[in-house]
């Protein structure tokens, strides 16, 4: 099959107790990258932005609250953290819930700039990550209750019909973390004070698409 | 052949929770209302904790919690975005003069000293309750006649007491330490007397009337002095 090569080669198990991860050449990038990108978010320092003022002399400049910088860079770094174990994880369900907390930190990056319209988008975004819980959740709870494992190298080797669940997790993944660079575009997020830290937002996104999409192949 | 219930109403659940979801996906779309709309996105996550729920093993069990205690972060986190954004746009309504910090459930938080000059010893409740819990008690722990009627005898007793000292009457704690060692020594001797007469039946097995006679007196003295506290506390 030409998909069985889509995360290359294995190259081993860790086990911790319940929650186990898997190493392969896919992963593994995708995990060193989100480590890096997060290292880099932790030690940059936002740039003040710079607003240009029509019909008077001078730019002005935006300030940024220390207080709201620490809780982003937290939420930041969170994210960042998530996103890393997402890519190794072994399990549908322990996904879910990274995915969950992944969309919970963009929800923070989000909202802590104190501006109406920012927060109007995050408000949006929090309904959306809460009503798609329900596909993400369920389509977990389906996939066991069908296949009676959780496991993505059970359900590989395992060979199940499972379409109709496969389809729902992929909606659910989507509302959860796949939109959320779409409300950080509605809520010109680029255009906010201290802008810097929606990185993590559109890399989280784009590396748990991916891998969903890895996931969604590999089972079976 | 056992009659599985799990796998029979295994589907019925999965209908029932994907329908409260389109539902409340339907409300969601017609509600114009903010609260609301983050209330019935609850509502989807409970359906979501059902479809969860039906899958009906111990690992079902395991996933419900923390399906829960992402939904409650994810509620927790939307509210105070809806607050802040609330606070925002009235400042700008206030024009900026009197900023106004809104908490979460700010409602439930003390905000004027509440009205304090209530004289608690001249309530009614407090003249009649203590007798008459102190006589329901005494009467079950006589009717009990053991080491446990004993102990809720004695609790309704200390309960009287207690509120006679609240309710501003004349009972020292010299007094009240006096009614208490009354009370368990007398309890004491009669405990002792009973304790005779049984002991009197297995030393000398011959004479068993006359300790008979003795247990009996130990026994009707304690039961005695039972009953005939409810009469000192009815009528004191």
């Amino acid at each position: 099959m030409v998909f069985s090569t889509i995360s290359g080669f294995l190259y081993g198990i860790i086990p911790l107790g319940d929650i186990r991860f898997y190493v392969t050449d896919f992963s593994i990038i995708g995990f060193i990258v989100s480590i890096i990108f997060t290292i880099i978010v932790y030690f940059s320092k936002p740039e003040k932005q710079v607003v240009a003022q029509f019909n008077s002399f001078g730019d002005k400049y935006n300030y940024v609250t220390p207080n709201e910088l620490k809780i982003r860079r937290l939420m930041s770094v969170i994210c960042g953290v998530a996103t890393a174990f997402a890519m190794l994880t072994c399990d549908i369900f322990n996904f879910a819930l990274f995915l969950a907390v992944i969309g919970l930190s963009n929800i923070g990056i989000v909202a802590a700039v104190k501006k109406e319209w920012v927060l109007n988008a995050a408000f949006h975004y929090g309904i959306i990550a809460m009503i798609s819980s329900l596909p993400l959740f369920g389509a977990a709870a389906l996939i066991l209750a069908k296949s009676g494992t959780l496991s993505i190298l059970e359900l590989a080797k395992q060979n199940n019909d499972l379409l109709f669940q496969k389809a729902i997790y992929a909606i659910g993944m989507v509302g959860e973390t796949g939109v959320a660079p779409f409300y950080a575009a509605k809520a010109e997020m680029f255009r906010a004070p201290g802008a810097p830290y929606i990185l993590m937002i559109h890399l989280s996104s784009l590396l748990i698409i991916i891998r969903t999409v890895e996931i969604l192949l590999t089972i079976s | 052949m056992p009659l599985d219930i799990v796998s029979m109403f295994y589907s019925n659940s999965i209908i029932v929770g994907i329908i409260v979801g389109v539902i409340s996906l339907y409300a969601i779309s017609r509600e114009k209302w903010d609260v609301n709309m983050i209330i019935l996105s609850d509502v989807v996550e409970l359906a979501m904790l059902i479809i969860v729920a039906s899958v009906g093993s111990d690992l079902a069990e395991a996933l419900i919690l923390p399906g829960l205690v992402v939904g409650m972060a994810e509620l927790l986190a939307v509210s105070e975005i809806y607050i802040s954004r609330k606070n925002i746009s009235d400042e700008k309504i206030r024009c900026k003069s009197k900023s106004r910090k809104v908490k979460l459930l700010e409602e439930f938080t003390i905000k004027e000293s509440p009205n304090l000059n209530v004289n608690f010893t001249k309530m009614q409740i407090l003249e009649t309750s203590p007798k008459f819990l102190a006589v329901i008690l005494i009467i079950y722990g006589a009717i009990l006649s053991g080491f446990t009627g004993g102990a809720v005898m004695a609790s309704g007793l200390i309960y009287y007491l207690l509120s006679k000292r609240v309710l501003g009457e004349q009972i020292t704690k010299a007094d009240f330490l006096n009614i208490w060692d009354g009370f368990i020594s007398f309890s004491g001797i009669a405990w002792a007397l009973w304790v005779l007469g049984f002991l009197g039946f297995f030393i000398m097995p011959s004479k068993w009337p006359v300790f008979l006679l003795v247990a009996s007196l130990g026994l009707v003295l304690k039961v005695g002095s039972k009953l005939g506290l409810i009469g000192h506390i009815w009528k004191p």
